[in-house]
């Protein structure tokens, strides 16, 4: 038994091993390239939204919040493979994610539009506001948007036959936009905002409704922290501080510095 | 447009070229593993053993024949949780184990590169002439001392230009673990390109990088060609 613990002892040491189960210590996942949610300055520090309310929520938690970079690709794996304890990255709640991971309330939330080049015939189309109603006006067209997110999830399991074109980031989608390889794009409210912001994106804008959950149940209900499904406790931390940044307003100045609107979502009851 | 490449807290000009020399240090690293991974593997495909040879044909059929980005996948979240499942069934060590992405990057591209090695290291060894072989064994030398005077030196030679290819594929494979979000060269290009909303001005920067790593290791190599091949009338 002694030797069983030495070696595991020996191992520890070898790999550098951290713990998740120290309590005081919430190692928080992010990809660091997704403004204004969270995304890094030229000094290669992460900032953002919910860099800001990470650090908020764990001061409320009294917790040391430590940040790890992931790539979107692999960032619910690697919470799973235990990388790090928490998602804050931008990640809308729905169905799907919940069979691997669970979520914490909302915190915010951003509608989902449809983007076109200025002078598209898309632009000029009136009542464009059901499901049914996007369907018919997306038709056979080429739609692009980032893989393995809500929007992706519209595109190609609610609606049909639509030429989707998938991108690994917003960026990728943003350049075929521009390059005219894809009709149409769906994203994020604010990831739009970012991008008319650019000279190439001057020339795009919205058009349809607004994509929530109230337009269709797989835009989910809103932003949330992702968390291992075991994690309860956590969860229930991460619930109460997050209730307790939206009840007192906090939440809601964090949102409107950082979006220049109130993204923020009540704390339900 | 340029300042966003200044050096320093305004710029991304130092982020990138950390990303470029964690670029180096990961790419010479995966290599210099990977020599050493191919020479024995190499060893393996032309002994006598047939369980070596099935072992080393396996290594290399299944690495050569799986996209890189896959393996480096199964290597990212399949060691972490290999690793701690070992060390729960074996030690009772529950917590979670960090393996690193520097470690599991290094790991991942360094079996890749081995594969690549052991085909050209193998095919070296086995474009020296046999008579020579003949010869050395007939004038006497020992079996050791036929590998060393004879087989070495020459396949060595012939093995320079397969492994200076092999080197430019390792290079251009660390931008593959950029999915770990170890900070090397593609990784710091994303992010600056994400964050800034102007990927063209950080792509190109990254491309031109790479280009120049690959200009100058392509330089040493010839350099390293004409040594090796002093002695030898060209063809």
């Amino acid at each position: 038994m002694t030797h069983r613990t030495l070696l595991a002892a020996v191992a520890a040491v070898a790999v550098s091993a951290t713990s998740a189960t120290a309590q005081d210590v919430i190692r928080i996942g992010t990809e660091g390239a997704y403004p204004p949610w969270n995304f890094t300055d030229a000094s290669g520090e992460l900032i953002g939204f919910e860099m800001d309310l990470a650090r908020a929520l764990c001061e409320r938690m009294d917790a040391t919040c430590e940040f790890v970079a992931q790539d979107w690709d692999g960032i619910i794996p690697a919470l799973i493979n235990g990388r790090y304890d928490a998602i804050m990255a931008g990640m809308s709640i729905n169905d799907e994610r919940r069979q691997r991971i669970s979520f914490s309330h909302g915190y915010a939330t951003t509608p989902g539009y449809l983007v076109a080049p200025n002078g598209s015939p898309l632009l000029e189309m009136e009542s464009v506001e059901t499901v049914e109603d996007v369907q018919g006006v997306l038709g056979d067209l080429v739609v692009g948007v980032q893989v393995a997110t809500i929007h992706q999830a519209f595109v190609s399991d609610v609606l049909e036959d639509i030429d989707v074109r998938l991108y690994d980031t917003q960026d990728l989608l943003n350049l075929d936009l521009v390059a005219g390889r894809v009709d149409a794009a769906l994203a994020d409210a604010s990831a739009w905002q970012a991008f008319f912001a650019t000279p190439e994106g001057e020339n795009f804008a919205f058009f349809g409704p607004p994509m929530n959950g109230d337009f269709h149940p797989v835009f989910g209900e809103g932003v949330g922290v992702g968390l291992r499904q075991d994690d309860t406790e956590l969860l229930a931390r991460f619930n109460d501080a997050i209730c307790g940044m939206q009840n007192d307003g906090s939440m809601a100045a964090l949102a409107e510095e950082w979006f220049g609107f109130d993204s923020s979502l009540p704390c339900p009851e | 447009m340029l300042d966003l490449l200044a050096y320093g807290d305004q710029g991304w000009g130092d982020e990138m070229l950390r990303g470029a020399g964690m670029t180096v240090v990961v790419a010479v690293l995966s290599y210099g593993i990977g020599l050493v991974i191919g020479t024995a593997t190499a060893a393996a495909k032309l002994s006598n053993v047939g369980a070596l040879r099935a072992a080393a044909n396996a290594y290399t059929t299944v690495i050569r024949g799986v996209p890189e980005l896959l393996v480096i996948y199964l290597f990212f979240f399949g060691s972490g949780t290999a690793v701690m499942w070992f060390a729960r069934n074996l030690f009772g060590y529950t917590d979670y184990i960090d393996l690193g992405s520097f470690t599991v990057g290094v790991t991942a591209v360094s079996v890749i590169s081995g594969a690549y090695s052991a085909e050209v290291i193998r095919g070296a060894l086995q474009a020296v002439p046999p008579g020579q072989i003949e010869a050395g064994i007939a004038v006497g030398m020992t079996p050791r001392q036929v590998f060393r005077r004879i087989q070495l030196p020459q396949m060595l030679r012939l093995a320079l230009p397969g492994l200076g290819n092999v080197w430019q594929l390792t290079l251009k494979d660390t931008a593959l673990i950029s999915v770990t979000a170890l900070a090397e060269l593609m990784r710091m290009a994303q992010v600056a390109a994400g964050s800034t909303r102007q990927p063209f001005i950080f792509y190109v920067t990254a491309a031109v990088l790479y280009l120049a790593m690959t200009t100058v290791s392509q330089a040493l190599f010839q350099r390293a060609e004409r040594l090796a091949g002093k002695g030898v009338r060209p063809a």
